[in-house]
């Protein structure tokens, strides 16, 4: 445990540094821009909560992601399943009328259903099929990308508009804001301790768990493999659908074109560089999203393109990725030569 | 540490002892190792300060149980691993070979326990492949290639044809294969790491006819072993390691199996029959009439019929790959078998899931790290499979929720019955040895109660002290009346436990002999060829 934190820490440190000499060989001046990055989006009330806000769709994709990978289905679907859910959402929130504590509640689930039927669908290719869920993921993306690219184009097109977009959904499916601090986090956070209960306490999540490092052997064991990996697949689908949902209700309110944005494959990339951890998933969704939301206030009192924060992050993933096999290297070197020393004293 | 090899002969300890101070070594030892110490990362001390002499034209055993550090010495003498201090003085100057091609340009050549050739390759293909005698034009000489090796198979009486392919000879001839590849390269050292464990017992005389034929030549021979008995019968030295440290040298004419046992556990190992007389109860488990074929539609297993006792322990004897795998599978349920019924205790699981088959049925896998354990996880999530579906003991709320304390509890009980030796239950199931992870495996399975144990080779790869374990606790379940069906290809583990043995030959059960009355020779026939030998 304490080894992985000075794994992420000194990854963490190490790009910033590399950063560092990026901008100074594009003559920038480091500390003043990282300055601007930080204050940006952790320097007073409005950006925290900008940054909270932000996370919210990196952690739950990444969630889906780290769960996937760790149960063993590779779901690489959650740009696709972000895209329905936000449609379920959406349409729920266009031809629902409820009072809020209703249809909130309500939209959440048409998202997480949407996005479960679109990772569902790769599950039951693969039952029927046998189809790797790796490929038929990929395919759904794409799909789901066009089809909800249509929907906002014909049929939910709203009158007048002047780009591809749906109209507002109803306001009590608007997420309630207090004061500059949107709900989204916290429904996020209700999903991420339900998530790390069923992962790490129950029953199933055993069983997830060890299928993903062995399935032989969980099999072996009476651990019905088949069933669990739909129902990974269902979850995974769901969180997915849920962050596209959450951000139709607590941002623009509508469906509108390039709404998924990079946030699933951001996702996934935060669930690779926490090896699957679904603590670690939190944490590194936590800081992706303060690099990203304090890129833009970087661009505009400094001369540092909001680029140079994908420079970072990919220098991020590799140091830290990287680093985990060495630093177990190190360590195990470290410790034989303790030992010898302890031989010949 | 006192070594045998000198003993007090004075004036060879002061010719060491000069050879010592100018650096060389003794005349007569080829090889020489010192003071060798390894540790692997973090703090396993797997060789701690061993030293060692070889002499010139001797075959020298180096036997230890598991762990004992055996490869490891290998290892470091053909450069596959740096020592972490000591020397090693090669032809009286101190060497230290940067990898294993620099020992074989040296004279030294390893084989290794897993067999490396081309399939699709003949023999001398295989040989000369790296090593190529070329014509002028750069072309591979195939005709003096042939010859060339057809001539080292002759001059060392190798039973083998040039020109047959890998893929269709025999493991014990692959494994000829190897050595002559380093004859081929005049390799006049030869390290064999477990050269019998590939081999059935026919085999093994003709194998150690060879190694004495190339000894005479003048080759020198080390090889690994934790079969007592073979060591015995083929070595002129044996030296013993116990947890890294070596325990002496001893002459083979000289010394008794028992007291190998004895240095290589530290105290002594009974090797008689363990069992006591028992009568055997009703059938429990039933196989009757099962087929099974492939996806190709090759048979594996031909009209199967048997049947085991509560308080009896039926071995099945037979050369790996005659249907064994298969057999375990259809019992387990990884595999559907085309005819047949399955019962255990009167009840038809033939079409049962793997969870139905587990409420009645313990099984210990040969594969421990693929099949028996999950080696990523934790010790205590290793101990909870299967008991996490069938004993409400481990859950909460109706079985969802996982009650980890009584699981870690468990997992103390665990060590307590079984004698495992670990650190914190919540490490990861890798760290523990082998014997010990065998240990954890076995209690995990022992422990859920069912009324059939199925076992495939549960001692395959353990040392003597953990074999020996596994046996007393396999004994115990047979006097409290459990049915045990016990897969071996070690004919001495079988006569030592087993009540009956059936022999499995191209997927059909060709024998059915009770283990008092039949001997190792019999059953050694019938496991080549299918039926009695006719004398």
């Amino acid at each position: 445990m304490k080894r992985k934190l000075l794994n992420s820490l000194a990854g963490i440190v190490l790009a910033l540094l590399l950063g560092a000499v990026v901008m100074l060989t594009q003559g920038h001046n480091p500390v003043r821009t990282y300055g601007a990055l930080f204050k940006y989006s952790l320097g007073d009330w409005y950006s925290l909560t900008t940054t909270l806000r932000n996370s919210v769709p990196l952690i739950l994709t990444g969630l889906s992601a780290s769960i996937a990978f760790a149960s063993g289905p590779v779901n690489l679907g959650q740009p696709g399943q972000l895209v329905i859910g936000a449609l379920f959402a959406t349409v729920g929130g266009l031809y629902l009328d409820l009072p809020p504590y209703l249809m909130i509640p309500v939209l959440i689930l048409l998202a997480m259903l949407g996005g479960a039927l679109w990772s569902g669908i790769a599950a039951l290719l693969k039952k029927w099929f046998n189809m790797s869920e790796f490929i038929t993921t990929l395919m759904l993306n794409m799909i789901a990308d066009y089809f909800t690219y249509w929907a906002i184009t014909y049929p939910l097109f709203e009158t007048n508009a002047y780009f591809p977009q749906t109209p507002r959904i109803a306001q009590s499916g608007w997420l309630p804001e207090w004061g500059e601090f949107n709900t989204n986090f916290i429904v996020m956070l209700i999903a991420f301790i339900i998530v790390w209960f069923i992962f790490n306490r129950t029953t199933s999540g055993y069983e997830w768990r060890i299928s993903g490092k062995n399935s032989l052997f969980a099999r072996l064991g009476g651990v019905k493999v088949d069933k669990n990996y739909l129902v990974v697949m269902l979850l995974t689908g769901a969180l997915a659908g849920l962050a596209g949902g959450l951000v139709v209700m607590a941002g623009p309110h509508r469906f509108l074109k390039g709404l998924g944005a990079n946030y699933a494959w951001d996702g996934v990339m935060i669930a690779m560089v926490a090896n699957s951890g679904i603590i670690a998933t939190f944490l590194y969704g936590l800081f992706f999203a303060t690099l990203q939301s304090g890129a833009l206030g970087m661009e505009l009192i400094t001369a540092v393109p909001s680029e140079i924060i994908m420079v970072l992050q990919a220098i991020i993933v590799l140091i830290v990725v990287a680093g985990r096999g060495y630093l177990d290297i190190l360590v195990g070197k470290l410790a034989a030569r303790k030992k010898m020393k302890e031989r010949a004293s | 540490m006192e070594t045998l090899v000198y003993g007090s002969a004075s004036p060879i300890k002061v010719l060491s002892f000069i050879y010592f101070i100018e650096g060389k070594s003794p005349v007569g030892n080829i090889i020489e190792m010192k003071h060798i110490v390894k540790v692997f990362p973090p703090n396993v001390v797997a060789l701690d300060d061993v030293g060692v002499a070889f002499r010139e034209g001797e075959i020298h055993a180096i036997v230890g149980e598991n762990g004992a550090g055996k490869s490891t010495l290998m290892k470091i003498l053909y450069g596959m691993q740096p020592a972490n201090s000591g020397q090693i003085f090669y032809k009286g100057s101190e060497t230290k070979f940067a990898d294993p091609g620099e020992a074989i340009d040296n004279g030294i050549g390893m084989v290794h326990q897993e067999i490396l050739l081309i399939p699709e390759y003949t023999v001398w293909e295989n040989v000369i492949l790296g090593v190529e005698p070329v014509n002028f034009l750069g072309h591979i000489d195939k005709k003096r290639a042939q010859e060339q090796v057809r001539k080292r198979i002759q001059e060392f009486h190798f039973n083998l044809d040039p020109d047959s392919k890998i893929g269709e000879i025999s493991v014990a001839a692959r494994q000829k294969v190897e050595i002559l590849k380093l004859l081929y390269r005049n390799v006049s050292i030869l390290i064999l790491d477990e050269p019998t464990s590939v081999l059935t017992p026919q085999e093994i005389p003709q194998l150690f006819d060879e190694l004495r034929r190339l000894r005479d030549n003048g080759h020198t021979i080390l090889f690994i072993s934790h079969h007592l008995e073979e060591v015995i019968t083929l070595s002129d030295r044996i030296t013993v390691l116990r947890r890294g440290r070596k325990i002496g040298t001893v002459n083979a004419a000289e010394t008794t199996k028992q007291t190998l046992a004895q240095m290589m556990v530290g105290r002594e190992v009974i090797f008689t029959s363990l069992k006591e007389p028992q009568d055997a109860g009703n059938i429990l488990f039933e196989m009757s009439g099962i087929n099974y074929l492939d996806s190709e539609k090759r048979p594996h297993l031909k009209d199967i019929n048997l049947q085991v006792r509560t308080g009896e322990i039926v071995g099945i004897a037979g050369v790996e790959g005659n249907g064994q795998y298969e057999l375990v599978n259809v019992i387990m349920g990884l595999i559907e078998p085309k005819s047949g019924q399955l019962k255990v205790s009167g009840q038809d699981i033939t079409k049962a899931t793997i969870l139905e088959r587990r409420k009645k049925i313990s099984f210990v896998s040969q594969d421990r790290t693929n099949m028996g354990s999950c080696v990523s996880a934790s010790i205590t999530e290793n101990v909870l499979m299967t008991h996490h579906r069938l004993n409400e003991r481990f859950t909460l709320w109706n079985g969802a929720v996982l009650n980890f304390k009584e699981a870690e509890t468990f997992t103390e009980e665990v060590r307590e019955k079984f004698a495992v030796q670990m650190d914190v239950v919540d490490a990861e199931f890798k760290s523990l040895s082998g014997g010990n992870q065998q240990k954890i495996i076995l209690g995990r399975e022992l422990l859920l109660d069912a009324p059939f144990i199925l076992l495939d080779q549960p001692t395959r790869g353990l040392d003597v002290g953990s074999i020996e374990y596994v046996h007393r606790q396999i004994l115990s379940m047979r006097a409290e009346k459990r049915a045990l069906l016990l897969l071996s290809a070690d004919l001495d583990e079988l006569f030592r436990i087993t009540d009956r043995i059936l022999v499995l030959h191209r997927g059909k059960l060709v024998a059915n002999l009770v283990t008092d009355e039949t001997n190792i020779t019999e059953i050694g026939y019938l496991m080549l060829e299918g039926k009695p030998h006719e004398t």
